[in-house]
């Protein structure tokens, strides 16, 4: 299923977006210079937004009005004007209405099709990555996901990966069974009555649902450090001075 | 045990010796609430009685903090001086005030120049959630300009008989006996000797340190390091029509072209708005966050122009060391900022006044000398009353702010009308409300929800990438 070879491919983790972020801003720069050259030009948006920005000075440094007094960090004294004309780049879609999908265009055979819903805002929300967009008054965005009942989620997400780790239980269960058996000669019945044989049931099936890849095995240890550590730097105060001279710092 | 050996000796010996085997050196075996009411009993009894004067303590700093602190000093009877380098500084900041502030420091309603009732959550797909329907009549959040509220706190502590000097703390030399005093090197500018200032020390019994993120009172004691987020913002003055929308509405935006693990913000000043964003693990980066802030207000900031670019750090959590022997930390100083929602103010002048408090109990109104112990109790009842706060916020900053599937789930539960009481209950009124049962398992089950759907739609995502 392709759902789960997509679920084999490596995880984009969130520190892998951050190359991303770099070409994305440099687009929304690129954007930005684009628009403060096109002066006064015409754009889809309200009549009444254009119209104020006509008066408003071209982004040029304009004589100084306040001299704000130094501050700490970093302070700029002069006044800039902020790009005045919008951008082109908006997401467009014909199913987009008003803010939100609208449901009828999704129709198949009488029936909304859910998936296409869900593909089409994955789609939406790619693209919003890519190209951030500003929010507008005039055209909020009113889209709720729990419009989508709750057994299409279940089906195209739930079910493949517990069909996936159901059998990855299965397998390990057996053989382990198979195994244990021709070890100590324990038979599956006599096995499930033995503690450590529960035990290892118990191991397994927690393995099987937390370590899916590789890199689980890392995450999982940094997340049990993560929790605790925000509780060390708070009773690092009731520490002995001794102990305390080393910084409790976190490694991030 | 060592504290069965100690009691038997106050009967026996002279008063002032027994305090020095005390403050130090408790075993850590011993569990916390053991270990302090064995130092409760005995050590301000114990303490010697001051001949002839009242204690003098120092604040530095001249912030909520360092304001509240000197008030309360003041009113307790203590001779205080309070030390403030700059006194017309505009502090960068977000400015928002809790409602029960108000209230318990009886600040006058003409300091708080807008009140807030209506919140915008605009998640990274720019899902926009209205947060502020619950509130009542009287409930708002407050603007304030740090100017005028710092300056207001501190005539306040004029007023009760501090003495405040501007000056610029330099270094502090620690007392060498247990009872000789702490002595402060310090830069007064009085206008008459220019803007150099004149080099002065001064002797005193006990100080606060207030002196915000980057203290210099931290640093005399060996209080430790501490991460920080930069916090960046500009002051943008928008046409008219634009500043009616944000009246009484304030902005948060969440993503990660906005902030890797905070938020943006638009939020209404007197005259103008404050865009701001913050980060702690990509402080190199923030100039491009500020900007994908002002991308996603664009419209509603479009034609503005930027008066003043300001930025500053803010702690991530406590020093290691929040006190040593007769110096105490409090605000941003010691670390007091929350996570997730980044507030300071309240929560500085609530510990700069709880401190004091601690000192004018511990010297009974000035009369005695102060030990460590002293402080122990204002670190002791801070703990107890705001840990759970501080908890709560750092995981909702874990779990919520790690990744944009968590940001947009986050935004959909703040349309829930529990959620948004129960967080404005816990924000205007700094105590954690008990809901009802059903409810409460109602939003578990719709929290697992949203993360799922988010998470859900984000594999969808990786899908399209592939």
């Amino acid at each position: 299923m392709s759902i789960s070879m997509a679920l084999f491919s490596p995880p984009i983790s969130s520190s892998l977006r951050n190359p991303y972020l770099s070409p994305k801003n440099s687009l929304s720069l690129l954007s930005v210079t684009r628009a403060s050259s096109d002066n006064g030009a015409s754009t889809t948006d309200s009549a009444a937004v254009s119209a104020t920005t006509v008066e408003i000075p071209k982004p040029a440094s304009v004589t100084v009005e306040e001299v704000p007094s130094k501050s700490p960090a970093e302070s700029s004294s002069d006044e800039t004007d902020l790009p005045t004309t919008e951008t082109g780049i908006k997401f467009e879609d014909a199913k987009w209405v008003n803010g939100t999908w609208d449901l009828k265009q999704f129709e198949k055979d009488g029936k909304t099709d859910w998936d296409s819903i869900i593909v089409a805002e994955a789609k939406r929300r790619k693209w919003l990555e890519d190209n951030p967009e500003t929010t507008t008054n005039a055209e909020p965005v009113l889209f709720d996901t729990s419009i989508i009942p709750w057994w299409a989620w279940m089906k195209r997400y739930h079910l493949p990966e517990a069909e996936l780790l159901n059998g990855r239980a299965a397998m390990i269960g057996f053989f382990m069974a198979y195994f244990v058996d021709s070890l100590t000669g324990v038979g599956l019945v006599d096995q499930m009555g033995n503690f450590f044989c529960k035990t290892l049931l118990f191991v397994a099936v927690a393995g099987v649902l937390f370590i899916r890849k590789n890199e689980d095995l890392d995450k999982l240890k940094g997340l049990i450090e993560e929790t605790t550590l925000y509780d060390k730097q708070w009773q690092a105060a009731w520490k002995e001075p001794e102990s305390s001279s080393s910084t409790v710092s976190s490694k991030k | 045990m060592s504290t069965f050996a100690l009691k038997s000796f106050t009967g026996l010996r002279q008063s002032p010796t027994d305090q020095i085997t005390f403050v130090s050196h408790v075993p850590s075996s011993l569990s916390r609430s053991q270990r302090r009411t064995s130092l409760r009993v005995t050590a301000s009894r114990a303490s010697p009685k001051l001949a002839n004067r009242s204690l003098r303590v120092a604040v530095i700093g001249g912030g909520p903090a360092g304001g509240a602190a000197a008030e309360t000093l003041a009113q307790g009877g203590i001779e205080t001086i309070l030390i403030e380098r700059k006194m017309d500084n505009c502090k960068p900041c977000g400015g928002a005030i809790p409602l029960c502030m108000v209230g318990e420091f009886n600040l006058p309603l003409d300091i708080i120049d807008r009140r807030v009732t209506k919140m915008k959550m605009i998640s990274p797909s720019n899902i926009a959630v209205d947060i502020g329907r619950t509130l009542k009549e009287h409930e708002y959040i407050g603007m304030v300009r740090r100017e005028v509220l710092d300056q207001y706190l501190r005539e306040r502590a004029e007023k009760s008989g501090a003495t405040v000097i501007n000056g610029l703390f330099l270094k502090m030399d620690l007392p060498e006996e247990w009872d000789s005093p702490y002595v402060l090197h310090y830069t007064e500018y009085d206008g008459k000797t220019g803007a150099t200032g004149q080099k002065k020390t001064m002797e005193v019994d006990a100080v606060i340190g207030a002196d915000g993120a980057n203290s210099r009172v931290a640093k005399s004691i060996g209080a430790g390091d501490y991460d920080y987020a930069i916090a960046f913002q500009e002051r943008i003055r928008i046409p008219d029509d634009k500043m009616t929308y944000y009246e009484d509405l304030a902005e948060m935006y969440v993503g990660d072209d906005v902030s890797p693990d905070f938020y943006g913000w638009v939020f209404p000043k007197c005259d103008h708005v404050a865009v701001g964003t913050g980060t702690v693990t990509h402080k190199g980066d923030i100039k491009k966050f500020q900007l994908a802030t002002r991308n996603r207000a664009k419209d509603k900031i479009l034609g503005g122009k930027i008066i003043r670019v300001e930025a500053h750090p803010i702690p991530e959590h406590p020093r290691p060391r929040r006190l040593s022997k007769r110096v105490a930390l409090v605000g941003d100083a010691a670390g007091y900022v929350t996570k997730c929602s980044g507030e300071g103010i309240y929560f500085a002048a609530k510990s700069g006044r709880m401190c004091a408090e601690a000192i004018v109990e511990g010297s009974q109104n000035g009369k005695k000398m102060i030990d460590e112990s002293d402080l122990r109790k204002y670190l002791e009842k801070w703990d107890k009353t705001y840990l759970p706060t501080y908890r709560v916020l750092d995981v909702l900053q874990k779990v919520f702010y790690r990744s944009n599937p968590a940001r947009e789930a986050f935004v959909e539960m703040c349309g829930d009308e529990y959620v948004q009481k129960m967080t404005f209950d816990s924000y205007l009124y700094k105590r954690v409300a008990p809901g009802s049962p059903l409810e409460d398992l109602k939003l578990a089950v719709n929290t697992i929800g949203s993360v799922f759907r988010a998470n859900a739609l984000r594999r969808e995502i990786e899908k399209l990438n592939v």
